[in-house]
């Protein structure tokens, strides 16, 4: 090699002393993200989440800074695309930076649990009861509870009650209807349908419904029924209904297609319903999503964000951030919470008392009730299945492999280790 | 400065063969000298130890660890042996970032190449504002790549994009051309973005090589009666040879690494179509925290910048010697 | 035969198109960053009347990742000069013995890639405090310059005079004050030309602000742009607003400095 360093001559040793002495001076200055000893008293703390869009953050920041105050602690919050936030997370944990309060992704808790650097919340007396059994296990990893979601949700279909009444189309319950509705509502400049197809788990997540629906399975991807969801979105892209460029949006960018008429149905969760009704211009509607044939049960995706105390120097900043999670799923932030994002409390006594309180959110309610988790079969193993599943759809969508042969490589891929 | 002359000269570190042994004093005074000269060296050269010589060193050795999940928070990586080489090197994702990374290199290499002699040989005409066109085409090299990357990830939107809009407009296609969804087309697009940014580069180096080209040759080819086209076959790229080798070169290196104009513009997507050498690199070692396998990814990097260079400047160096025989 | 004037006249019109063209993606830049926000929707050719919203947003996400980034620029473009200046006066006035060995080092630096240095870094910065730091970013944002202000000064150095050199030293000058007082005036235009290059080499950095950050503490504008994309969709007039921001030190400096640029250009600075 010619690098320099393989040389071991003698001038090379008052180099490296003198690069010693640089990285050391360098340090002195460099000063830590984090100052303050652990005794000294507690007066702010740090928040990750993935809620970047405009309106969501303000009502966290809200929520978190009233939960704050009850901690006597100023709560600062920093918010990253969602599709950045695992890497952000490991990024941070191998650096000793994590944040104290930590919001993740319910499918992508064990994972991170696993590597050891979330505390179980049993240590700060962190209340669980009642809380609903499909979240409190995604939450859950090796015996311990982890994390804590204030609310659950899941996905549905949204649509444009104008343009599909302008088309004389109804809303579709089956996938034939949700083909022929596309295709009529298609116009230049406009789609008929939208979905995230992105190379994230978002993609992931919002092709569950279809693969579950079906009888597909994430622990068997090589079968007729996940070949026949796939094809589902791959013909919708094929006719022109749905934009190649779904193989890029995000869920955001999907529901800002819809927002500016350029789709007239959607995949999205209820969280963006507060940017809909603050648009007057859009006169939407919502369903479940379309079952491959009539009568079927649709089975959608567990959604909701479980809250978590990272690993930390400091205890008392562990305890502080233990209490503002306390406060956060308690009964009353979860039912501000549920009403602004239009979600489900995760505690079954409270989820009663609203879904009385809001007769118009019993759609999301019953579907929530009936979500599966992802981690439910493969736990820490599902990140590796994800993957996989939204590679086979890139891969479909694009043309270069069939529904088929994308599937077998999933499985091969998830499956490998 | 002063003309006064005295006969005391400064001496180069060349000449101090002669040493009075008598004199201890100068002796010392001579050995302060030199090191006080390798003082203005050394901290540079410290510099470059640290940040190019560790890394080289650090990557091959972690390329031999095992980095898992729970690694991240003990910061433990066993040694893994040859297992990082044998996953990446086997691995399908691995022959596809290598074929992009040839098609992408190559093909921005031979656009920028191409366009930026056309740009120079043109600028080398005068005219009024040459000068200035000339520096102002620099803009496109100078801005951050992550600036112009979003500006054509914009411009190349599918159904938003302007490019698009002009593809319809021109009646060329009703649907528009998937620049950043479909699987040949979104390659396509990076090499164009990315020789997009180099032009500039090529331009101003060859430029200035033919600047280099003493105009009496041209003129002797005339009166020859040799036509343009014999002029730069015969005077031109002859000559241009030792800077075209360090264009190649220099381009090679810098483009086989490329990150940022293919992260900013499809993120390495759809399917991975634009995924190369370089993104796997990093989303490896900083995204799914696998330094192991990151880390031998980088070290081919580097060998293929390593290998192309040595070999080119061989050649280079025999073009070189054609050259001069020809002046 | 045609008139030299007319002929070069068109030449002038030819440039003017072929610059155009070259641009185009610059003006598309700025027009859709004075376009109103609020949708996904393309925008018109002009932006008339210019809607300064997207600038509004993008200073108030931004204005502190501008900051940064002059810091860590400005804190690279010194520690490059510092560095590169006596030894490049080193290497091209002494006849030093390692000589060669640096000047094969510095060639050896342009083939390693960025990835490279930040895998073994990261680790290092971990370790040190300095991930997170203006510090680490000014270090690590400075393998692009220092070798580059090397190249660029030794090539200057080693044509001046040793005769202007040695009268100096007979004034009584030791390498230290002739440095200061002789050889870093005369390469004035040198250092101003890779002050430039040091500087823009460190304020279009992506990579190292990507990967040796955590947290937003400490946020290059690059980062800033490079994160907006994926969040801020909805705003694209704010996310191109942010990328005319993060270009105008290049605009800027290639009018003030254009003949420094252009020197510096045809040195061969890369990327």
């Amino acid at each position: 090699m010619i690098s320099p360093a393989g040389r071991p001559t003698r001038r090379i040793v008052p180099c490296l002393a003198a690069a010693t002495a640089l990285l050391l001076a360098a340090t002195a200055c460099g000063g830590g993200a984090r100052a303050g000893s652990p005794t000294d008293k507690i007066t702010s703390i740090t928040v990750l989440d993935y809620y970047t869009e405009k309106s969501e953050h303000d009502q966290w920041d809200q929520v978190l800074t009233a939960c704050g105050r009850t901690a006597g602690v100023r709560v600062e919050q920093t918010s990253v695309p969602p599709a950045s936030l695992i890497p952000a997370v490991l990024r941070r944990a191998s650096s000793r930076t994590l944040p104290d309060l930590l919001m993740l992704d319910n499918a992508d808790l064990q994972q991170i649990a696993q590597t050891g650097a979330l505390t179980p919340l049993d240590r700060y007396g962190v209340d669980t009861r009642d809380v609903a059994e499909g979240i409190l296990s995604a939450g859950t990893y090796q015996g311990k509870v982890y994390g804590l979601a204030p609310y659950v949700s899941t996905v549905a279909l949204f649509y444009n009650k104008k343009m599909l009444a302008e088309a004389g189309v109804a809303v579709p319950d089956t996938w034939d209807e949700l083909k022929a509705a596309a295709a009529r509502l298609t116009r230049p400049g406009r789609y008929g349908m939208a979905v995230d197809a992105n190379a994230t788990f978002e993609g992931t997540w919002q092709f569950l419904p279809f693969l579950w629906s079906n009888g597909g399975d994430e622990k068997k991807l090589d079968t007729p029924q996940a070949a026949q969801a796939l094809r589902l979105w791959v013909d919708l892209v094929k006719s022109g209904s749905m934009s190649t460029s779904v193989l890029n949006w995000t869920q955001a960018d999907v529901h800002d297609q819809f927002a500016a008429g350029r789709t007239a149905m959607m995949i999205n969760g209820p969280w963006r319903i507060p940017a809909m009704e603050k648009d007057r211009n859009l006169d939407w509607g919502v369903a479940p999503i379309p079952v491959p044939r009539a009568g079927r049960t649709p089975v959608a995706p567990l959604g909701g964000e479980v809250w978590t105390v990272p690993q930390n120097a400091s205890k008392a900043r562990q305890a502080k951030a233990a209490e503002v999670l306390n406060c956060l799923n308690s009964a009353s932030t979860m039912l501000t919470l549920a009403g602004q994002h239009h979600t489900v409390p995760s505690r079954g006594a409270v989820a009663a008392r609203y879904a009385e309180q809001n007769p118009s959110m019993a759609v999301f309610v019953k579907g929530a009730e009936g979500a599966r988790a992802r981690t439910r079969e493969l736990g820490v193993r599902w990140p590796r299945a994800a993957t996989a599943i939204y590679t086979a759809i890139q891969s479909a969508l694009t043309g270069r492999q069939t529904p088929e042969e994308a599937l077998r490589q999933a499985q091969r891929t998830a499956t490998r280790d | 400065m002063t003309d006064r002359t005295s006969p005391t000269p400064w001496t180069g570190a060349g000449d101090d063969a002669v040493v009075d042994t008598a004199d201890r004093g100068m002796v010392r005074a001579r050995a302060r000298e030199r090191l006080a000269r390798w003082g203005f060296v050394l901290p540079a050269a410290a510099y470059l130890l640290v940040f190019f010589g560790y890394p080289l060193v650090k990557n091959v050795e972690l390329s031999f660890q095992q980095y898992t999940t729970t690694t991240l928070y003990s910061g433990v990586a066993p040694f893994a042996g040859l297992r990082n080489y044998a996953a990446i090197l086997t691995s399908d994702l691995f022959s596809e970032a290598l074929a992009h990374t040839i098609l992408f290199t190559a093909g921005s290499l031979l656009g920028q190449f191409v366009l930026g002699l056309a740009l120079a040989l043109f600028f080398q005409r005068r005219f009024p504002l040459g000068g200035v066109l000339r520096s102002l085409l620099l803009l496109p090299w100078l801005l951050p790549l992550v600036a112009s990357g979003t500006t054509w990830r914009w411009m190349l939107d599918p159904d938003t994009g302007i490019v698009n809009a002009v593809v319809r407009g021109l009646h060329l296609s009703s649907s528009g051309v998937p620049w950043l969804t479909g699987t040949p087309q979104a390659l396509v697009s990076v090499i164009l973005v990315n020789v997009w940014v180099g032009i500039p580069f090529n331009t101003a180096i060859l430029y200035g090589g033919l600047q280099e080209i003493p105009p009496h040759l041209y003129e002797a080819a005339r009166l020859d009666g040799a036509g343009p086209v014999s002029a730069f076959r015969h005077i031109t790229w002859p000559l241009l040879r030792p800077v075209v080798s360090v264009v190649l070169v220099l381009g090679v290196a810098y483009t086989v690494k490329a990150l940022d104009v293919i992260l900013t513009v499809t993120g390495g997507g759809p399917a991975g179509s634009t995924e190369t050498l370089a993104t796997q690199a990093y989303k490896l070692s900083f995204q799914e925290f696998e330094f192991g396998r990151g880390a031998v990814l980088g070290n081919v990097l580097m060998v293929i910048s390593f290998v192309f260079a040595l070999v080119h400047l061989r050649a280079g160096r025999r073009a070189r010697a054609a050259g001069q025989a020809l002046t | 035969m045609k008139r030299p004037p007319r002929r070069g006249r068109l030449s002038t019109v030819v440039g003017i198109v072929l610059l155009a063209v070259m641009l185009f993606p610059v003006y598309w830049m700025v027009n859709a960053s004075l376009q109103p926000g609020g949708s996904a929707l393309g925008g018109g050719w002009f932006p008339v009347p210019p809607d300064f919203s997207g600038y509004a947003l993008a200073l108030r996400d931004q204005a502190g990742n501008l900051v940064t980034s002059l810091v860590v620029a400005l804190g690279s473009m010194a520690l490059s000069l510092g560095l590169a200046a006596p030894a490049a006066y080193a290497l091209a006035l002494f006849s030093l013995r390692g000589t060669d060995l640096v000047l094969l080092g510095i060639l050896v630096t342009q083939m390693v890639p960025g990835i490279v240095v930040a895998d073994a870094v990261y680790g290092a910065y971990a370790d040190l405090g300095l991930l997170n730091s203006h510090l680490g970013l000014i270090l690590a944002d400075s393998t692009a310059g220092i070798p580059f202000a090397i190249i660029i000064l030794h090539a200057f150095m080693r044509t001046i005079p040793p005769e202007i050199i040695e009268a100096a030293r007979v004034d009584g000058a030791g390498a230290l004050r002739v440095f200061r007082s002789v050889v870093l005036p005369l390469s004035r235009n040198a250092l101003i030309t890779a002050a430039v290059f040091t500087f823009l080499f460190a304020w279009s950095d992506l990579l190292f602000a990507l990967t040796l950050t955590t947290t937003p503490a400490v946020r290059p504008i690059t980062l800033g742009v490079y994160e907006y994309l994926g969040a801020n969709t909805d705003h694209w007039n704010a996310v191109m607003a942010t990328t005319v921001m993060a270009s105008v030190p290049a605009a800027l400096l290639l009018v003030i400095a254009q003949r420094h640029v252009t020197a510096g250009a045809a040195r061969g600075a890369g990327r």
